[in-house]
């Protein structure tokens, strides 16, 4: 199971990933991979992991080898499994890979289709798979994020908020098709917020998170969102994916 | 003359004098059920035994003859088993795949030899290659590991996966866990036949046959075999 959690920049996609992946990866033991798709990182952060390596380190190993001219694509393919492997930063049932900030922008189209058939083949020996998205609607677009099962749309209580989220599922039904999707509004204060987005948008709500101190001071003090104890926007987080069938 | 003919006089030859110890041990591939395919994901939290992990000594090698010298279903073991070594969590390890039987087109049967090691597939065994390294990491789960997976699992499966090809007719398999010297010295037989496949899949790779600024025209016009690779190819280009 594959999901993509997405909004606009600065509603809280990567708290809502960190818990998510920490509530699925605690579910009797699945195992559950959680991707850094921003390539402004923030996920690695909030789970208190700093991978040696990220995704792109391995692209720039794998254009070496391509540029080489030795290596057929199989060969290509199980050195991307190997690379990959290596980048992995593992914590008990949970495994994280960053993406990193790609630099040369060369056009390596083969390399990007390999790369993407791997990680998908990775996501797919997992239980369940967590990909924090950068911000906006770019990587869906682009088709960056695609064979997601559920999009995990997050908003704050900002009508901008809530149109950027429109927009994406939008683009994504368009781009890849029937998977699930649910709207998460994140740093909610008062009932009066949740009538005004509740009457102003289609969207499947499946979860109503609290503005949370706790939350604030994690984030304050740089502590890993693993380690966060049972707090109103956690439950909150985790209410949003049994609600939608995930948890 | 068989492609690999020196690097696998090389290999033997290496093999004997670490055996003369006594250290090797020998099975049949036929004296136990084959193991079951499955998941081969295996995080560091479940795992009971790595061989080959990035940071200690691994090589990976496939060669083949042409002239019957391989003792069908023979697994070799230099060094501990998996049951052996749970307690080191970590061992050095070498896998050498040697099959036999008649490769008119190399390239094709390389790729489908290769393809059938890559493709063992044992539950709760991952493993990982960089060709380009020549490196094999594996790691063993505590499941699989409980339930007494053993080199000799692997070997039967690699053994059953490249015989299921109509080209080979028989195969044996060495495993080498003893130490990182051991591991370490097979490695030159392995540079040497890596350059053999690196020179051949860039004849197919790229079609080129500017031998002037090719890399590997020593090789190519030394060794025979290379040499009939290429001009099969040229021809067929006219
Ligand atoms: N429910 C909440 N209560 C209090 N603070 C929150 C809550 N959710 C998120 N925050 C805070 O809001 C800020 C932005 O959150 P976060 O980094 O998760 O957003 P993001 O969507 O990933 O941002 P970006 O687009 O920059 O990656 C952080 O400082 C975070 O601690
Ligand atoms: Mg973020």
């Amino acid at each position: 199971m594959i999901l993509a959690v997405c909004g606009k920049g600065g509603v809280g996609k990567t708290t809502v990933s960190a818990i998510a992946a920490q509530a699925l990866a605690e579910k009797n033991g699945l195992r559950a991979l959680v991707v850094d798709a921003d390539p402004a990182g923030g996920l690695g952060m909030a789970l208190g992991l700093t991978p040696r390596r990220t995704l792109n380190d391995v692209r720039k190993e794998i254009i070496e080898e391509v540029k080489e001219g030795k290596r057929d694509k199989r060969d290509l393919s199980v050195s991307l499994d190997y690379l990959i492997a290596e980048a992995l930063t593992e914590r008990g049932n949970m495994a994280f890979l960053s993406i990193g900030r790609p630099e040369d922008e060369g056009c390596y189209c083969k390399v990007n289709v390999i790369l993407k058939d791997t990680i998908e083949g990775l996501a797919g020996r997992f239980d369940a798979t967590v990909i924090d998205a950068e911000a906006g609607i770019e990587q869906v677009n682009r088709k960056v994020i695609s064979s997601v099962d559920y999009m995990l749309l997050v908003s704050d209580t900002s009508a901008k908020a809530v149109r950027v989220v429109e927009t994406i599922k939008d683009v994504a039904d368009r781009m890849i098709g029937n998977e699930g999707a649910g709207l998460v509004v994140n740093r909610v204060r008062d009932r009066a917020e949740i009538e005004g987005i509740q009457s102003g948008t289609a969207l499947d709500v499946i979860g109503w998170v609290p503005e949370d101190d706790t939350i604030r001071r994690f984030d304050g003090e740089e502590k890993s969102f693993l380690e966060l104890p049972d707090c109103p926007a956690r439950a909150a987080i985790r209410g949003a994916l049994v609600r939608a069938g995930l948890l | 003359m068989a492609l690999f003919d020196e690097q696998l006089g090389e290999v033997r030859r290496v093999l004997e004098s670490m055996s003369a110890g006594g250290a090797a041990r020998q099975f049949a591939a036929g004296a136990r059920e084959l193991w079951d395919k499955g998941s081969t994901l295996v995080l560091q939290e479940d795992t009971a035994l790595e061989m080959g992990n990035p940071s200690v000594a691994s090589l990976s090698l496939l060669l083949w003859s042409e002239d019957g010298g391989v003792e069908d279903g023979r697994i070799t073991l230099v060094g501990p088993d998996v049951g052996e070594a749970l307690k080191s969590g970590s061992l050095p390890f070498a896998q050498v795949v040697i099959v036999d039987g008649t490769f008119e087109s190399e390239y094709d049967s390389y790729r489908d030899i290769r393809d059938a090691v890559y493709d063992t597939r044992l539950a709760g065994l991952s493993i990982r290659t960089m060709p380009s390294k020549r490196t094999l990491w594996c790691r063993v789960g505590r499941d699989a590991a409980d339930k007494g997976l053993s080199l000799i699992d692997l070997g039967a499966a690699l053994i059953d996966s490249v015989k299921r090809l109509e080209e080979v007719g028989s195969a044996e398999v060495v495993f080498v866990t003893s130490s990182a010297e051991d591991v370490r010295r097979l490695t030159s037989p392995a540079a040497s036949a890596q350059r053999l496949v690196d020179a051949m899949m860039k004849m197919y790779q790229e079609q080129n046959f500017d031998c002037e600024t090719c890399e590997y025209q020593d090789v190519c016009d030394t060794v025979m075999d290379l040499k009939k690779i290429r001009s099969k190819l040229t021809d067929s280009q006219d």
